[in-house]
């Protein structure tokens, strides 16, 4: 059973000793009492995923591609690319909140966030190593075996705890102070500017549907009508399910931090909000899955584009992403 | 509580499973297996098809790389009275979404997919003649959890009280099931999948 504890500053509630749960969130999907966090393990998990040990060569970690200061997205990559240069098939999207993901990858392929950081580690185009390799590694390092100590109570090194680990930094990385979140709580001196407000409204008739508050995400699948890569033939959700239904489905992403998380989509094929909007209202890509609520265009004048992008922009969270216990760990 | 062990054998026909070793097969081609694993879970006895006793947090990686994985120790009331042992081939929906775990779950076992989240149940690689690959490889890892392409398979094998139980896996009598010529890899979830996992519980036989 989850205890559930009152925290009066901010008026978070906590479901773990060590992070808080924004009121109206709602209970995270993960569950906190099969790994609960302590201070020891997420500080082992945030050294490893800053560690490039993790890699083949040991030149790519984790945050090779998801750099703490662009909402751990790999900045201004279309693809994200790993060892030796090999260029992935897919653009990092942003890591924060992910204690209320129900699944990871823009085509869900992954059903949990330990078992996340396999996907990475064997695959080539990214750190083309193995778990195994890794064990081995850490337990002939000099530092490693003792941090393990710290948080499991003895220095065995094995998978799971390695995947714990890295699980309890990543479920830390949580992003719930932008101005958007201000606002609604009614903090004293934070207003939306009257633009603010109007993108507020058009988001909430055009895309909040998908982009669902408070996480703006409501961790579906859907097809928002962009046309197939050509080279990249990426069919999304359909490769995972093997259902026709689901093809060019994808995840539907938070929009939190989406000021620094660019290029956009699965395949970063938009550089700028503009060129999203552009996307939402004139090349909707009909096709047999599209999604019910982009079957009607959106139709936008260019003020109320210029609204929408500013409240958009609302939801940046410079405390998340400026946050030194997140950046990489300074000795 | 008395120690019963159960032991968990891999045959070709009569000869205990060797790994990369030419097998002569019925239509005289060679055979090679150079890896197989299984997971054995969920062991239970049964008395008049009702569970008696069922084995605590029971999953078991079977290993022809490592023989000492062949047997597993239960610790059972030694009063206990059944007449059948039940197992699953495979690992259950609800461990495969629940994160990371150490043991014979551990995900350094080679037994679990990265890029598609779930356990491998059952795997079988070698080398046939037939097989038009490179190296005439073939490489069955058999595994998916979510409806419709779950291969999980339940046994229930008759047995009666004693202190050894010993299972032979027949795997010659997988191979005779596949078409070596036509389909010579199976690795992701999926009918193939489904089909072939369908054959895998007939192979598990009481050794007397
Ligand atoms: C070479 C670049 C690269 C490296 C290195 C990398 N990632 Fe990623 N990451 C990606 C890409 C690309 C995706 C999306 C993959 C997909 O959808 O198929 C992703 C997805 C993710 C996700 C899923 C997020 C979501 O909301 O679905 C998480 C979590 C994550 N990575 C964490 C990690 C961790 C932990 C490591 C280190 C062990 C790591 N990544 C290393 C590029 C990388
Ligand atoms: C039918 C559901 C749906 C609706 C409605 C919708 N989106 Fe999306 N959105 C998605 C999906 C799915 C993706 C990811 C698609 C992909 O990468 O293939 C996405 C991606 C995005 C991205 C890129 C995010 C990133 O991290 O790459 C932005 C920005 C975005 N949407 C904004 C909007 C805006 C603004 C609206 C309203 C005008 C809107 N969306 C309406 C489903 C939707």
């Amino acid at each position: 059973m989850l205890i559930v504890i009152s925290i009066t500053i901010y008026g978070f509630s906590s479901i773990d000793s060590l992070i808080v749960i924004p009121l109206g969130w709602g209970k995270p999907n993960y569950d906190f009492t099969k790994n609960p966090l302590n201070k020891e393990t997420v500080a082992l998990g945030r050294k490893i995923f800053y560690d490039p040990i993790l890699s083949r060569d040991s030149t790519i970690s984790c945050s090779s591609c998801h750099l703490s200061y662009t909402a751990f997205t790999h900045v201004d990559h279309d693809l994200s690319h790993g060892i030796n240069g090999k260029i992935g098939t897919r653009n990092a999207p942003a890591l924060m909140n992910l204690a209320w993901s129900k699944s990871f990858m823009w085509d869900g392929a992954v059903n949990h966030l330990d078992m996340q950081a396999l996907a990475p580690i064997s695959h080539p185009a990214e750190m083309g190593n193995d778990i195994e390799n890794i064990v081995a590694q850490l337990q002939h390092s000099a530092s490693y075996p003792n941090l393990f100590k710290a948080a499991f109570g003895d220095t065995v090194i094995n998978g799971a705890r390695i995947l714990k680990a890295i699980a309890q930094f990543e479920l830390t990385l949580i992003s719930a102070n932008s101005k958007y979140d201000q606002v609604m709580r009614k903090e004293p001196g934070v207003h939306f500017s009257t633009q603010e407000e109007n993108g507020l409204l058009i988001f909430r008739k055009s895309c909040a549907s998908c982009h669902t508050e408070p996480l703006f995400t409501n961790q579906q699948f859907a097809n928002n009508g962009l046309a197939m890569d050509t080279f990249l033939k990426d069919i999304g959700r359909m490769k995972i399910t093997q259902n026709a239904q689901d093809s060019l489905c994808f995840k539907i992403p938070t929009l939190r931090n989406i000021e620094y998380s660019f290029p956009y989509m699965h395949d970063g094929r938009f550089k700028k909000l503009s060129d999203v909007l552009k996307h939402y209202t004139s090349d909707i890509q009909q096709s047999s899955t599209l999604s019910r609520q982009l079957q009607q265009p959106i139709i936008l004048s260019s003020d109320q584009k210029v609204d929408l992008v500013a409240f958009l922009l609302t939801l940046t969270d410079k405390s998340f992403l400026y946050n030194p216990i997140f950046a990489y760990p300074q000795k | 509580m008395q120690a019963t062990t159960v032991r968990f054998q891999p045959y070709w026909i009569t000869q205990k499973l060797k790994l990369d070793t030419n097998i002569i097969t019925n239509n005289t081609s060679v055979l090679e297996i150079s890896k197989f694993r299984c997971y054995i879970s969920n062991i239970a006895f049964k008395k008049n098809n009702v569970v008696v006793w069922q084995e605590p947090n029971s999953y078991h990686l079977i290993d022809a790389n490592d023989t000492s994985s062949y047997s597993i120790k239960l610790n059972m009331p030694a009063t206990l009275i059944f007449d059948q042992i039940h197992f699953n081939i495979g690992i259950d929906s609800t461990t495969n979404v629940s994160g990371a775990m150490g043991g014979d779950l551990d995900p350094t076992k080679g037994m679990y997919w990265a890029w598609n989240s779930g356990y491998i149940n059952f795997k079988l690689e070698g080398s046939s003649p037939l097989c038009t690959t490179h190296n005439k490889r073939f490489q069955y890892h058999i595994g998916g959890f979510s409806i419709p392409f779950n291969t999980l398979q339940q046994v229930d094998l008759p047995v009666h009280h004693t202190t050894n139980i010993n299972i032979a896996i027949q795997l010659d009598q997988m191979v005779a099931q596949i078409d070596l010529e036509h389909q010579n890899s199976i690795m992701q979830p999926g009918r193939a999948a489904v089909e072939f996992s369908k054959k895998i519980a007939g192979i598990f036989r009481i050794k007397l």
